[in-house]
């Protein structure tokens, strides 16, 4: 039993991708205002466990420490979160760390994301703007089509959304709601919308946007506050009012 | 010398989730098949279902003329084949496929949308169960209800008399209703027919209310046959014989 002057981690430990797993207990001396990553920090500086051995230190993805960049998102007590957003004071003890179940294990709490990037890919997740001449300023936003898309452009591609999303698993390689939220986003941009038909074909392959059975953790555990629910009956609107115009047009 | 020989695929590790697969596969029709299916024909046959049945409020003799009309239906078996038991089979099975590739995880995260796809999921497969036991009880074996529509009140009496049936009547109707008011409302969120927050919500009700409703007229009819005098079947049927078709 760790006393109100200490903290009590268990850390789920990996040492490569093929290693098999094993919880380590590490307890710090508590201080106020401290968090996931900054208590990481201290085990790094002294990496002795709970019982005095001393091991390897936990390794880990951050950055930023202000939940704008989206590496430190794991597994706090079950529940997919960022670890620098993670106060210490709010958590039960012991803390347990452990990396995202459904993405690759690198080592320890870092895990491999990549698949997002492929899917941002997919869906062709950018503004269409290369050319050989200077094309001008692009068309102006009004500012309703700004106040919709400043929220949506906040994805820091944590993908805490997709891990604690039932239907993202290798079963049926579900795009996932980051993805979904960012078509919506380009959709509505006048340059970006010149791909919207083929961000909607896309999200009619296997693995795309039906496989959702809006479950809505995407929403609640989005560290950004993303209307993701919002963007998937959205962007699912327009997938099916494509899909059946197809059936006609082509 | 092969320990160093391959550096590509030097660990048996997991893949984890592969990337969205644009333009591959026919997942996108099938899905969304399942999802129409369950409005159209089997949400609609759910609400002529109820509403036929009940007849039943209004004693014995409406509920024989209602299944008179219905079993006078042109094509009637046609009518039932395509509009009724494919459809069903095809919204069961899909939906348990479904179910098989889905990872629930409510213990990490209870939270009401959570507890929904799975109630959507155990009202499906609880419905599904009911259904064949309740089409082979009335449809399929006894008294051949489409050629003796002055039987079909005493037949359902009959399969109330064993209190066993009337809890799985009662069970299957509760999630018939629940699956049918929650799936309109997924139908119109995933279809964006209700994009906002405020109008899945504002919908959210409505569906509470068809749901309740579903299970409120469900009630009425069951204490209809429960509390009517025990019809007898019509005389020279026997009902040991068996229909699989006619």
């Amino acid at each position: 039993m760790g006393n109100s002057k200490t903290v009590r981690f268990k850390i789920k430990r990996q040492a490569s991708p093929a290693a098999k797993s094993y919880w380590e207990e590490f307890e710090l001396p508590r201080h106020s205002g401290m968090n996931v990553i900054s208590s990481l920090m201290e085990i790094a500086g002294n990496p002795v466990t709970r019982d005095g051995r001393t091991t390897t230190p936990v390794t880990y993805d951050s950055n930023c420490l202000e939940e704008i960049c989206g590496s430190c998102a794991m597994l706090i007590n079950g529940k997919a979160r960022m670890a620098c957003s993670a106060l210490v004071d709010k958590l039960d003890q012991p803390i347990r760390l452990e990396p995202f179940s459904k993405f690759p294990v690198v080592r320890d709490l870092a895990v491999d994301r990549s698949v997002l990037f492929e899917n941002l890919k997919a869906v062709k997740a950018w503004v269409p703007i290369d050319g050989s001449y200077d094309l001008g300023p692009g068309p102006r936003l009004t500012m309703q089509d700004q106040e919709a898309a400043y929220p949506l452009s906040r994805c820091i591609s944590c993908c805490c959304c997709m891990e604690a999303c039932p239907q993202f698993n290798e079963e049926t390689n579900f795009v996932g709601a980051a993805a979904i939220s960012q078509v919506r986003l380009f959709n509505t941009h006048p340059t970006g919308s010149a791909l919207k038909r083929e961000r909607l074909s896309a999200l009619m392959g296997d693995g795309g946007i039906h496989e959702c059975g809006y479950a809505q953790n995407c929403v609640e555990v989005c560290p950004k506050d993303i209307p993701l629910t919002r963007s998937i009956a959205e962007v699912g609107g327009a997938v099916m009012k494509q899909a059946i115009g197809d059936l006609f047009r082509k | 010398m092969s320990a160093t020989a391959s550096p590509s695929a030097p660990f048996d590790v997991d893949e984890g989730v592969s990337p969205l697969r644009a333009g591959q596969g026919h997942s996108f029709l099938l899905r969304r098949i399942h999802s129409l299916s369950g409005i159209i024909p089997v949400g609609a046959f759910l609400v002529e279902h109820f509403i036929s049945n009940a007849f039943a409020t209004r004693g014995p003799g409406a509920y024989a003329k209602q299944v008179e009309l219905l079993s006078g239906f042109p094509f009637v078996v046609g009518l039932e084949l395509f509009g009724i038991w494919l459809p069903i089979l095809y919204h069961a099975l899909y939906g348990f496929y479904i179910w098989y590739r889905g990872e629930s995880n409510v213990a990490e995260y209870p939270w009401t949308g959570n507890w929904m796809y799975n109630s959507q999921r155990w009202t499906g497969a609880i419905a599904f169960f009911y259904m064949v036991w309740h089409t082979w009880h009335l449809r399929f074996s006894g008294i051949h209800i489409l050629s003796h529509p002055a039987s079909a009140f005493g037949k359902v009496q009959l399969e109330f008399q064993n209190p066993l049936a009337v809890a799985f009547y009662a069970l299957g109707i509760f999630c018939a209703s629940w699956h049918f008011a929650y799936g309109l409302w997924l139908f119109a969120a995933k279809w964006g027919i209700t994009t906002g927050d405020a109008a899945r919500r504002r919908f959210g009700y409505v569906c509470f209310a068809v749901g309740l409703l579903f299970m409120l007229v469900g009630a009425v009819t069951m204490y209809s046959f429960l509390s009517t005098p025990l019809q007898r079947l019509e005389p020279g049927v026997s009902g040991a014989e068996s229909f699989v078709m006619k």
